[in-house]
């Protein structure tokens, strides 16, 4: 059983594409897969076409258990749940500060369903914030999309530094580059730049594409409605580099 | 929640069936899949018992639940193994091993299925649940038979259940069996048609000699049942099964005194002896084998791989005793006892038997011998007790042997839940005097094959200093399970255990013949 979480503390560069690409490989190629969705915006939830909302006793992750399983819903797709978004979601970083352990929640929401999935994969909110922390806790793998501009290298330093002070492995994070324009020479620079900076970054780019913005209308993951796209093909190429490299490194 | 399934009304097609539903919800077809399944079990139906089912489709096993038909565990393992021990390390070997032990997996019936599946969809287009229209067809058989399937999509149990209330309304009926109890039913196969247990139903107040026709008819039958299995050696349970059988017959005509004439019985008695002894060498044989790994563990690491020699010696051994048991069974000696003990217990009742008991009600009978010999062995255990010699302890053993037989004979005469206490009593006791009766054997055996045992070599010595090492080691064990004894029989002779015997047994007024 893997944890991943896709995270990064800005918004708008392609977490939840992301995660409900990768999530759909992994279910594809036979793992049991389940993609949670903490983001009270609820994007991956309205993709698989699902209704944003957990048990009522499920809300805010306050209690571990049955009504955590019990809002598990199944996609449309072989192998692969959601655990659905909740508008409770925006208050998760002030409920979780009123509990024991307040930066390990998580971890311990997601430990009985260990057993039942391959891998659990976190759609995580913008936001670096007791939440980050309990997300960094929880996984055994972070993956930080970053666009290559220079508020994105800002950004990431940001996170490497915070992730310094809570005494967090630095190996843990894995960036890889999002809404790419090879077009644009800024880009291919900095994504060279970029590379030797930070430790670790993921060599199979994931394009900027109207392919993934039709996601929004489609309401599937783009190998579903066009399996040909360079998108999806850039997802299948990301999601073989993770399999092959970094699960493996790790083992 | 469970998968449904669903016979068509009849003269239904698919096609109308979902047209129907389409006017509810949206439907949306699938690519249909065509398979090919091969199902496989143990001839004692291990798997089915334990509420599973293993099935193979193009190299992948697939074990799932009975019921539901979800999917436990699967992996490619081409060619499949017989045995467990063969699997790979999997966690589907791990799931697998508990319950088929040393038992074969056999392949009981292939099926060729079509299924095409539709997806249920909500307001939003998402998939809420499937039907899945099922054809089969068993390999050699002549029809297809068509069910449509419920299933559920997690999180949508009421959306599951509309669906399946629909199928009613509109005229399905639930179907009891699936693809795989109806191919089995279409090869005459019924799932759990065979048992080692025994499992007797007797009227009470049938005639003993009647009810010891029933008993003894069972038995012959998983005799004929096991014995193409032992020839063809698929593992040795087959062996076992077909001994016991044969020991519980002879047992019968023993304990189950004066219901039939005495010559009769003297010369049966004579031929199964003649038959069981046929095998002891290759049974005996069977279970050190199937023990090698436990004798190895025994051994401290130095000597584990010196005993090598002793098992390939023991397989030699294995299959000089084998091809002894087969011409045996193959010998027109072995088919005579047998065709003459058929006829015998089709005869019909005769009526004015000259034996004894044979008229009596076989509840009279039973009470009778099962509470005589339960006595007898509190009386010897006691003994035993304050003075215990190892032949008196085998003595002892061989007597309980013969309880817990009658027990089983007639199980079915008395209250299921109270024949089960004392059994798991006794069999307490027979496992503490079973173990301890093995282990002296065992022994002794050693010590008697190393008299014939060819060494040469450089490792000549180190064998026989890892036999000497696994006789010490067994000696040590005998000695503990021998220490055991005294509180084991304690727990059998217990006041509650005497006072449930006394309840179902003891007798109200004397009448039967010894």
């Amino acid at each position: 059983m893997k944890t991943l979480a896709i995270y990064s503390n800005k918004g708008g560069v392609g977490k939840t594409a992301a995660a409900v690409n990768l999530s759909y490989l992994a279910a594809q190629a036979g793992a049991r897969t389940l993609i949670c969705d903490l983001d009270p915006q609820s994007s991956a939830t309205y993709y698989f076409r699902i209704k944003p909302k957990l048990k009522a006793k499920a809300r805010g992750f306050t209690k571990v258990g049955r009504q955590i399983e019990n809002s598990i819903k199944g996609t449309d797709y072989q192998n692969l749940d959601l655990l659905p978004a909740d508008l409770s979601h925006r208050k998760l970083d002030i409920t979780f500060d009123h509990l024991k352990r307040s930066k390990h929640r998580l971890e311990k929401i997601l430990e009985p369903l260990q057993d039942e999935y391959d891998f659990i994969i976190l759609d995580s909110p913008s936001t670096i914030n007791l939440l980050a922390v309990n997300i960094i806790n929880a996984v055994d793998y972070v993956f930080v999309p970053l666009i290559p501009t220079t508020l994105s290298v800002r950004t990431h330093a940001q996170l490497l530094a915070f992730c310094k002070k809570h005494h967090y492995n630095p190996r843990k994070i894995h960036p890889f580059f999002s809404m790419v324009d090879r077009r644009k020479k800024l880009h291919r620079e900095l994504m060279a730049s970029m590379s030797e900076e930070f430790q670790g970054v993921l060599q199979n780019p994931i394009p900027y594409s109207s392919v993934i913005e039709r996601m929004g209308l489609a309401r599937e993951p783009v190998a579903v409605f066009a399996p040909r796209s360079a998108a999806a093909t850039a997802y299948g190429n990301l999601w073989a580099e993770i399999t092959e490299r970094v699960f493996l490194a790790g083992q | 929640m469970d998968n449904l399934k669903f016979n068509l009304p009849h003269g239904y097609g698919v096609q109308q069936l979902v047209d129907e539903l389409a006017g509810h919800y949206p439907v949306k077809k699938e690519e249909p899949l065509a398979e090919k399944l091969a199902f496989y079990d143990t001839f004692d139906w291990r798997l089915y018992q334990a509420g599973l089912m293993l099935s193979e489709s193009a190299g992948e096993l697939c074990l799932s639940q009975l019921a539901t038909h979800q999917i436990l565990q699967r992996q490619k393992i081409t060619p499949l193994p017989v045995f467990v021990k063969d699997f790979p390390d999997s966690q589907l070997k791990e799931q697998l091993a508990p319950i088929l032990e040393m038992r074969a997996l056999l392949l009981l019936v292939e099926i060729q299925t079509h299924s095409t599946p539709y997806r249920i969809l909500n307001q939003d287009e998402k998939t809420v649940a499937w039907l899945v229209f099922e054809e089969i067809k068993p390999a050699g058989g002549k029809e297809a038979a068509g069910q449509v399937w419920v299933k559920p999509v997690r999180g949508y149990p009421k959306e599951l259940q509309q669906v399946a209330n629909h199928l009613q309304i509109i005229g399905c009926s639930p179907a009891e069996k699936d693809a795989y109890l109806l191919a089995l039913e279409a090869v005459g196969r019924q799932p759990g048609d065979y048992s080692a247990k025994l499992n007797i139903r007797l009227d009470p107040q049938l005639r003993a000699d009647e009810a010891t026709k029933v008993i003894l008819r069972f038995l012959l039958n998983v005799m004929k049942r096991n014995e193409p299995y032992v020839k063809k050696d698929v593992d040795p349970e087959f062996l076992h099964d077909f001994r016991v059988a044969v020991r519980r017959t002879r047992s019968a005509l023993s304990q189950i005194k004066n219901v039939f004439p005495a010559e009769t019985t003297d010369r049966f008695k004579q031929d199964f002896a003649r038959i069981g002894r046929l095998s002891n060498d290759l049974r005996d044989l069977d279970v050190y084998l199937l023990a090698e790994d436990t004798y190895r563990a025994m051994l401290p690491d130095i000597l584990r791989n010196s005993i090598t020699p002793l098992f390939n010696y023991l397989r030699e051994k294995r299959a000089e005793a084998r091809q002894k048991v087969v011409a045996g069974l193959n010998a027109p000696e072995y088919a005579r006892v047998l065709h003459d003990w058929e006829a015998f217990l089709a005869e019909p009742p005769l009526d004015s038997p000259s034996a004894g008991n044979a008229a009596l009600p076989i509840i009279q009978l039973a009470q009778d011998r099962i509470y005589k010999r339960y006595r007898r062995i509190v009386k010897s255990g006691r003994q035993i007790l304050e003075n215990t010699a190892d032949e008196q302890l085998h003595a002892l053993r061989i007597e309980g042997k013969k309880l817990r037989y009658l027990l089983e004979f007639f199980a079915g005469l008395f209250p299921a839940d109270e024949i089960e206490t004392l059994l798991k009593q006794l069999k307490r006791l027979q496992d503490n005097l079973g173990h301890f009766n093995d282990l002296c054997v065992q022994e002794q055996y050693l010590l008697n094959v190393v008299e014939e045992l060819p060494l040469n070599g450089p490792s000549a010595r180190k064998t026989l200093l890892a036999v000497g090492g696994l006789i010490g080691s067994l000696d040590q064990q005998r000695q503990r399970v021998k220490g055991e004894f005294a509180k084991t029989f304690t727990a059998f002779a217990s006041a509650s255990n005497r006072a449930l015997f006394q309840k179902l047994f003891a007798p109200e007024k004397k009448e039967v013949a010894e």
